[in-house]
């Protein structure tokens, strides 16, 4: 297939299905039960007036497809109205929390990948030694554990126990940093607990993914034609072996970064780290439901752009894509 | 005849299903000492029809009877089958009714009528078995088959050490859940039921081997019923997602074109859309109660199986024998049904005991956002309100490290299990098939000796190895779990 019309369909499929989710969540907030704009009206402030303003803010007293209409003209424009909680754009309210979260999420994506790929390489090249059935197994009961629930052992084992690490936020409240490198120091001694636990709840996956797929490869013809012309094994392993053996790891790590949002709920949550998990928690629990709208459309068009990134990165790793 | 290894089953699993099934049903408020009387009497635990369990019988009745109704039309040679079907049908209508007070104003079976509902349960459950023993002996060759199967599946799944630890933590906690009325009084999960200091550590008496929570109650009595939860919510969304996923991905592997491309491309939607951040948009619209919950992971579980099957329903779909069947005019609905379905069937099955752990997962996730059924305790309500009650900065580790500990165990075992199948089922057949055994391969892939069974006499040589009897040498590529040394 060749590059333009290999790339023109990716991004129209990404395209697609972008449309689709933002219908999806038109539909979504809608098919709640009861007068959408009630759901609108934060509760305890509940007036005619108050109902009436969110009506014509949300276009709720047009007909059904003019709503739609607008719904694409408000997202597109990016505005969701103001947050009940914060009585102010949404927009801005959301943009401030995605820094906090990049950096979570981005630190503990690098340390799972590095370890990970590390240890799944040694174990699907040695396997059934002592290194793999160790790692191996130990990759499965990462896999096995609630997010949530490592945090909290953390929390209760480094913070409270060994008290070497603060508890949550980013930085300490009404702390003013002096100069720039001791608010980075804060930031690191903050953000080293939870973006380990998010780190630990990644690991074994990706130790898992990289072995397999290192053991499937190991068995193909041109691993065996390597071998036969008496390479060293290291040659064989990484000239021939895993950069093969990278490609499904690639998805599922541009999968996962999509999957930020949901992933880092959890961690945000219990670690009271301010970035756009703990808004979407934050925003279910007082029933924000603009914020929620928007936080819900922003993690659905992370995840497919991050599956199109996949998607153009496999055209230069992959040649068999170009075939 | 029926085949003397099927009759055995018969005899031995009815009287297992009706065990758990009345343990299911078991009333949470029956004090201990009379307890396994009461059991012997039976009883019906939500006697109106807005409660769930009322719904079970209908939808028994519904299945049971259309199976029977259609097997009675279309059965060449006369076997008493699809009578008793249709019995016990009429049987669970019949319960439905007095269950669900429709006789008259309240038909109330929580009271003096306990027995009645223990009867109906009790006869159905005897005329299921009694219905396979009349299929097995209308059908002895089938019949044969298909317990040489399963026995030939658990002989392979036996000599898998991950998937018998699995199955062994599997049952241990399925144990706990079912006798959870006999381990511990449902009266300790009252709010009120204080049996010690907030925060108490352990000591040596029963109620308190796991210490006491925030206000003051039992939890060990927390964790044996919250067992019962995880693990039913964790089933039921399994059923929908597999159910919805199997489905979708036969339909879109089987059929080319638009329609396959709809399929796949709102599987793909569905894909992308963070499950978490919806489930708790819906929840928080809906209400919080485990019906919900289940809906909810139940259909934003799917799309992993879906794909799944779909790749393996391509594969099938590209066999001659599915060919020949399309030019003998069979119809679409049939090949689907009688060819793709057995043939992906491994692969489903091994697929479902892997979703169930996600599913557990996912419940206690929105469990432990608040976002469970606040009357009943689940292993994610109670790590809730640990983390609510800060007991990670006393730190209570009693508290918190029971239902994560069991959290894990549960879903390592459903995720040993399930690969174990997947090795048990998958790869040395379709080893076998690319190595051009047989090119026609038989329609039924779990059938491993294919036509050669007629009865009993060329079986006595196979069990325990024939065709797969090789060493565990090299024929598990997909093993991604290590350490079978």
């Amino acid at each position: 297939m060749d590059k333009r019309r290999y790339f023109t369909r990716k991004i129209l499929n990404a395209l697609l299905t972008i449309v689709l989710i933002a219908s999806f969540n038109f539909v979504l907030f809608r098919i709640l039960p009861g007068d959408p704009a009630r759901l609108l009206v934060p509760k305890g402030r509940f007036s005619m007036d108050a109902m009436a303003k969110q009506r014509a803010n949300f276009h709720l007293n047009k007909p059904m497809w003019e709503q739609f209409v607008y719904y694409w003209k408000d997202t597109v424009q990016l505005k969701f109205g103001d947050s009940f909680a914060q009585k102010r754009p949404v927009a801005q309210v959301v943009g401030e929390r995605i820094w906090p979260t990049v950096l979570l999420v981005g630190t503990g994506t690098i340390i799972a990948t590095a370890i990970g790929l590390v240890t799944g390489v040694i174990a699907g090249w040695r396997r059934n030694s002592k290194f793999d059935v160790i790692t191996t197994n130990s990759g499965m009961v990462m896999y096995s554990m609630p997010t949530f629930w490592v945090c909290l052992i953390f929390i209760m084992i480094f913070a409270t126990w060994l008290r070497w690490f603060p508890v949550g936020r980013m930085y300490d409240p009404g702390v003013v940093y002096t100069s720039w490198f001791s608010q980075f120091t804060a930031l690191m001694h903050h953000l080293f607990l939870p973006a380990f636990t998010f780190a630990i709840t990644y690991m074994g996956e990706y130790h898992l993914i990289v072995r397999s797929s290192l053991t499937g490869v190991m068995r193909e013809d041109y691993v065996l034609t390597a071998r036969a012309k008496g390479l060293s094994d290291s040659n064989v392993l990484w000239k021939h072996v895993v950069p093969n053996a990278m490609l499904p790891t690639v998805t599922l790590v541009m999968m996962n970064i999509g999957f930020v949002l949901s992933g880092a709920i959890l961690t945000e949550a219990v670690f009271n780290w301010p970035g756009l998990g703990l808004l979407s928690y934050d925003s279910m629990v007082q029933r924000d439901y603009p914020v929620m709208q928007a936080v819900f459309l922003l993690g659905s068009v992370a995840v497919i752009v991050a599956n199109l990134i996949a998607d153009i990165m496999y055209y230069y790793l992959d040649p068999r894509v170009k075939a | 005849m029926i085949p003397p290894r099927l009759r055995t089953w018969i005899f031995v699993w009815t009287p297992i299903a009706w065990l758990v099934v009345t343990l299911i049903t078991y009333p949470k408020n029956r004090p201990l000492r009379t307890g396994f009387v009461h059991l012997l009497g039976g009883f019906f635990v939500t006697p109106s029809v807005g409660n769930y369990a009322a719904w079970v019988p209908l939808f028994l009745a519904i299945a049971l009877g259309a199976y029977g109704i259609v097997k009675l039309i279309r059965q060449a040679q006369p076997s008493p089958f699809p009578w008793v079907l249709i019995a016990a049908a009429a049987e669970s209508a019949l319960w439905f009714v007095a269950a669900s007070g429709l006789f008259r104003g309240h038909f109330d079976l929580s009271g003096k009528n306990t027995s009645l509902a223990w009867l109906f349960q009790t006869v159905l459950i005897v005329l299921i078995g009694a219905a396979v023993y009349t299929w097995g002996a209308a059908n002895p060759e089938r019949a044969e088959l298909t317990v040489w199967n399963a026995r030939q599946t658990w002989q392979l799944y036996r000599s898998n050490w991950q998937g018998m630890a699995g199955l062994y933590i599997m049952l241990f906690f399925a144990a706990m859940a079912l006798l959870a009325p006999f381990l511990a009084d449902h009266a300790f999960l009252d709010p009120t039921a204080q049996i010690g200091a907030p925060f108490a550590p352990p000591t040596l008496a029963y109620y308190h081997w796991f210490g006491t929570t925030e206000q003051g109650m039992s939890v060990l009595a927390e964790f044996i019923w919250s067992a019962r939860i995880s693990l039913v919510v964790g089933l039921f969304a399994t059923v929908i997602s597999t159910i919805l996923g199997a489905s979708i991905g036969i339909m879109a592997g089987y059929y080319h074109g638009w329609f396959s491309e709809v399929l796949m491309r709102l599987t793909d939607a569905f894909l992308v859309i963070p499950w978490l951040p919806l489930a708790m948009v819906l929840v928080a619209a809906w209400g919080q109660n485990y019906g919900i919950l289940v809906l909810i992971i139940g259909i934003t579980s799917w799309p992993g199986t879906a794909r799944v099957v779909r790749a393996d329903a391509l594969r099938v779909r590209e066999l001659q024998f599915i060919e020949r069947g399309r030019a003998i005019g069979s119809s679409n609905w049939h090949i689907m049904q009688k060819h793709i379905l057995p043939n992906v069937f491994p692969l489903v099955f091994a697929n479902t005991i892997l979703v169930v752990a996600i599913a557990i997962l996912a419940e206690t996730t929105l469990s432990f956002l608040g976002l469970g059924d606040p009357l009943n305790f689940s292993w994610g309500t109670m790590l809730h309100n640990a983390w609510d009650s800060g007991a990670a900065g006393l730190p209570a580790w009693w508290y918190l490290l029971p239902p994560g500990i069991a959290i894990v165990f549960v879903v390592l075992a459903f995720t040993f299990m399930g690969t174990a199948f997947d090795e048990v089922l998958d790869p040395k057949l379709r080893k076998r098939e690319q190595s051009g055994g047989r090119p026609d391969e038989g329609p039924d892939r779990l059938l491993p000796l294919g036509g050669g069974v007629g009865g009993s006499e060329g079986l006595a040589e196979v069990p325990g190895g024939g065709i797969w009897a090789g060493p565990a040498d090299d024929w598990d590529p997909h093993n991604d779990t290590g350490g079978r040394a």
